[in-house]
């Protein structure tokens, strides 16, 4: 018994230290140390996520609701980025990361996770940032930053998970799911509800799109940006038990496919 | 103490399964230098992956009350895009070592001066093996697994990897891949031959060189 926690306890010692040298090292290969160095991890979404609110914002078309547009396409394309970014790299995780997979104690769901972990609070941030620009320029606030904060995070556990069954499936031979990843992102851009929101839709077409659990993680990101002004539609209950099933799957096809070589070295 | 029991591996090449390894039982512990000899294909890799944890065996078991080292081989477990430095803090906290202990134990030990601040890709391989035996040696295992391309340096860097070894022959144990006799003499005090996915151990060096050459 204490032997067997004593062991967890050792377990879990060994899974932090691989997840930070893991994330250390992701900021070091991706952004490298010169330049502008870590800034980029900020940028990237920003530039972005950045342009597009411009775009719309400089088109001049208002949304329903009054609400500001800048604001929209932020809190809107930030976290599709989050999404497309996390689902686009997901099959690559094996022979872009070789080198960590000669130490045993580094597994594939790992690399991932500390990735992804990254990955939410870059974007966090660059939320943030570019909200804050907003609001000095004469937008407003968020009217709740704990629900953007918690809307990222739930939909970066959801990509994980996600993720994860993306691998289990390239790994287990299915090479072309690649092929499959990426313009499924890009198809899934008006369903996700990054630039949608439920209200605007016809009753009878609202109960289906709230089958799609971003739909909800969107619409409460929304929500935390804009406050009580247009109605929204989610449920936190919802989309915890969508991600919490994703990941059960994503894990439980990782472990069906662990004994599976991905590469031949 | 590292044991292998009855270790059966199969990989499945376009749709059958096909024995690399076929029953092999062993028993390593420290004091151990075993050089083990087989053809192109014999499964040498393949064992080396199994007993360094990387793989897990088709049937059979594999114990290990040691710490045991990745396959050292050139290049492969550091990353090439950052350099021998950061290689270094990276290994060292993904193994819970000092980065500062391990950075300064390899920039002595590799010689690789300037380069140590430069990214991997820039590396001769004989750099990269360099870089790559250091690191094993600053994170200080129980069990080396060893590749003997890395091995087969310059004489004057084979002779340090030696004297490493030799200094920690008591406490650790040692396993080298190898097609050369010459390797073989200056690492091992015995050998195996991995043949037909059966491994065979002859006590005596020149015995386990005389039936590798007569196969």
């Amino acid at each position: 018994m204490i032997s067997g926690v004593r062991q967890i306890v050792e377990g879990g010692r060994v899974q932090s230290r691989v997840l930070t040298a893991i994330m250390l090292r992701e900021l070091h290969t991706r952004f490298g140390r010169h330049h502008l160095g870590y800034l980029w991890v900020f940028l990237e979404p920003m530039i972005l996520g950045g342009s597009i609110a411009l775009l719309h914002y400089v088109s001049g078309h208002d949304l329903p609701g009054g609400m500001d547009v800048a604001a929209f396409y932020i809190v809107g394309y930030t976290p599709y980025y989050l999404f497309r970014a996390i689902l686009n790299r997901a099959s690559t995780t094996v022979m872009a990361n070789l080198p960590l997979f000669y130490h045993r104690q580094v597994s594939y769901t790992d690399v991932m996770l500390a990735r992804h972990v990254l990955d939410c609070a870059t974007v966090t941030i660059a939320i943030f940032i570019m909200i804050g620009v907003l609001t000095v320029l004469g937008g407003e606030f968020p009217h709740d930053p704990l629900k953007i904060v918690v809307g990222v995070a739930i939909m970066a556990a959801f990509c994980h998970g996600f993720a994860m069954l993306i691998l289990a499936a390239t790994i287990w031979g299915a090479e072309n799911v690649e092929r499959l990843v990426h313009p499924f992102t890009y198809l899934m851009i008006p369903f996700t509800g990054a630039f949608i929101m439920v209200w605007w839709l016809p009753t009878e077409l609202q109960a289906y799109a709230l089958l799609n659990p971003t739909i909800h993680m969107f619409e409460f990101i929304r929500d935390g940006q804009f406050g009580p002004v247009v109605p929204y539609h989610w449920d936190l209950g919802y989309m915890l038990a969508a991600t919490a099933v994703v990941n059960v799957l994503g894990m439980l096809a990782m472990r069906a496919v662990r004994g599976r070589l991905a590469t031949s070295h | 103490m590292l044991e292998l029991r009855d270790v059966w591996k199969a990989y499945d090449t376009n749709g059958r399964e096909r024995f690399v390894l076929r029953g092999i039982s062993a028993r390593f512990q420290q004091g151990d230098a075993i050089g083990i000899l087989g053809r192109n294909g014999a499964g040498k890799s393949t064992l080396i992956r199994l007993v360094s944890g990387l793989e897990t065996p088709t049937r059979g078991e594999i114990r290990r009350d040691m710490s045991v080292s990745w396959p050292l081989g050139f290049g492969g477990a550091v990353h090439p895009s950052i350099t021998g430095a950061d290689n270094c803090r990276f290994l060292a906290r993904l193994y819970g070592k000092s980065p500062g202990m391990v950075e300064s134990f390899v920039e002595e030990f590799a010689e690789l001066g300037e380069h140590f601040r430069m990214p991997v890709y820039t590396y001769s391989t004989g750099m990269q093996g360099r870089l790559a035996f250091g690191l094993s040696m600053a994170i200080d295992f129980d069990f080396y697994l060893i590749d003997e391309a890395i091995a087969a340096g310059d004489a004057r860097f084979t002779a340090r990897c030696v004297a490493a070894l030799e200094e920690r022959r008591k406490r650790s144990a040692l396993l080298l891949v190898s097609h050369s006799d010459q390797l073989l003499r200056a690492f091992c005090n015995s050998a195996a031959i991995l043949h037909e996915g059966k491994l065979t151990f002859h006590e005596d060096l020149d015995q386990a060189i005389a039936a590798y050459h007569a196969l």
